[in-house]
């Protein structure tokens, strides 16, 4: 059963855009929280604005990139680490990379492995990604996308 | 929950079990941690690179509080009449993401391990296992609260209080004893100040808010509000229990190989007393005189009185001092009877004499 998604009244994306304002390429990152709510009388994950946010909530990071300039991007390297207090859980946007050294290292999840304390080593597992990557070809002029992952509050 | 997503790659299937095994985290990230999502983009306009552009995002974890209070065992506190401060023990839990001072209250109220309560305790006070012995003694420190205790920390507080005197054998009081978490981060003091449930309430990235997360608990403590009650009880018990049995030892047929009650048998009679209070309790049985009439028809074996004599697990008695029949028997009203040494906690003593049938 597929489980629908509102967003309820003020959950316009949290935002706080870096500066580079001069290039063609405009970055937004944002942060929503799943809670559940009544809706329609009966229990649905609904993504809210963040706050209040507790160990245990499931978040969904997102980045939405547009190429405002008249040239193509070629190149584009998207790198995400994922934040200390975060756990990453999976559904990240197609594409992605992942990396369990901190950014030495990018490859898909299934192919990484890591020490265990004993000194063997194990596959990773989702919540030891430490980094996402995405790398797009090209951006033409005037197209914008989105890049997202899902994330738990440790 | 099923979550269906669009636009899953060829990782998706280790990333949905990895969602389905959620670890799982006690308390977890410290309320006021800072999580900061940074992301970089390098890129390149017609093979030059560009100075790359970033965006991020910054919040603050917020406070939930919980906890949660539990007796420790599962049994009744076993008490005398007039006993002062008898402890009962429980553990108070912070659930929360955040250290806490926990208000501590006690108060009579209905049995927890079946009874009815028909008493009240009073002049509660509270003290922690400061010796970690798990038993509450000389070395446990009284407090009035809890204080600054840090998340996912358990502590055992054991709840003390006076019995009143004139009650009786498995009269009832039952006790609750309710934890109230109150704002931490400054140790020793009084307890902190109370805490303010800010769920609703608009917030702010980097603030810290605060939710209470409780769950109803005991004698009518609700939900989300911050304090969780647990129960136990008091039971009076029969401090000293006196049991009597008889032994056949001998017949004038069988002599002592399967002897039968009959005219002429000699029969021991002993009379087993036990102080039901725990070794080491303090509560003696003092000034202990035990009396027995002899039943009819049989005449007492001269000589055969004994005091003090020792009882085995089995009930079996044994040994004993010698007490002359001058002493220990009045004629008339065919009455053994005897002084007793103390009997003190956990121990027991028998009183024995012999008797023919006639």
């Amino acid at each position: 059963m597929k489980s629908l998604r509102f967003c309820l009244l003020a959950c316009a994306p949290v935002a706080l855009i870096a500066t580079a304002p001069a290039g063609p390429i405009q970055l937004t990152s944002s942060v929503m929280v799943e809670k559940i709510a009544m809706v329609n009388g009966h229990e649905q994950t609904v993504l809210k604005a963040p706050k209040p946010v507790f160990p245990g909530d499931h978040l969904l990071f997102q980045t939405d990139y547009k190429n405002t300039g008249a040239t193509a991007a070629d190149h584009f390297v998207v790198t995400n680490p994922v934040p200390a207090s975060v756990a990453y859980a999976g559904e990240s946007t197609a594409g992605a990379e992942m990396s369990v050294d901190g950014g030495k290292n990018y490859g898909q999840l299934s192919a990484l492995r890591v020490k265990t304390p004993d000194g063997q080593s194990r596959p990773a597992r989702p919540e030891d990604v430490t980094n996402l990557r995405w790398t797009l070809a090209t951006i033409a002029p005037g197209t914008s996308g989105s890049l997202k992952y899902r994330g738990m509050v440790k | 929950m099923t979550r269906a997503s669009h636009r899953l790659g060829a990782v998706s299937l280790l990333v949905l079990a990895g969602l389905a095994a959620t670890p799982a985290y006690a308390a977890g990230t410290a309320s006021g941690t800072s999580i900061t999502n940074t992301v970089t983009v390098n890129y390149s306009v017609a093979s030059a690179a560009q100075t790359p552009v970033t965006a991020s995002t910054t919040f603050a974890v917020d406070r939930k509080i919980n906890l949660t209070v539990a007796e420790i065992g599962s049994t009744t506190t076993s008490v005398v009449t007039g006993q002062l401060a008898a402890a009962t023990a429980f553990t108070v839990t912070n659930l929360s993401n955040a250290p806490l001072d926990f208000n501590l209250s006690a108060v009579n109220g209905a049995a927890t391990h079946g009874g009815t309560d028909n008493f009240d305790v009073s002049n509660f006070k509270y003290y922690l296992d400061t010796d970690a012995s798990g038993t509450f003694n000389a070395g446990d420190t009284q407090v009035t609260f809890l204080d600054e205790l840090a998340a996912d920390v358990s502590k055992t507080v054991f709840v003390v209080a006076d019995v009143p005197s004139g009650r009786v054998a498995n009269d009832v009081a039952g006790v609750f004893l309710t934890a109230t978490g109150r704002e931490g981060g400054s140790a020793g003091g009084t307890v902190g100040a109370a805490l303010t449930n800010n769920s609703g309430t608009a917030n702010t990235l980097m603030g810290v808010e605060t939710v209470f997360a409780d769950t109803a608990s005991a004698n009518g403590d609700g939900a989300t509000n911050a304090a969780f009650t647990a129960g136990d009880d008091y039971t009076v018990m029969v401090a000293l229990s006196a049991v009597k049995t008889s032994t056949v030892i001998s017949d004038p047929f069988n002599n002592t190989t399967n002897p039968k009650m009959i005219p002429g048998a000699t029969v021991e009679y002993c009379i087993a007393l036990t102080n039901n209070t725990a070794v080491g309790s303090g509560f003696d049985a003092t000034g202990l005189t035990l009396s027995d009439v002899l039943p009819v028809a049989t005449t007492l074996v001269s000589g055969s009185i004994k005091k003090d004599g020792a009882v085995n697990g089995s009930g079996v008695c044994s040994g004993g001092t010698a007490v002359t029949d001058a002493v220990g028997y009045t004629s008339g009203t065919r009455t053994v009877s005897s002084a007793m040494a103390d009997v003190l906690g956990g121990a027991k003593a028998a009183l024995i004499f012999r008797v023919t049938i006639n």
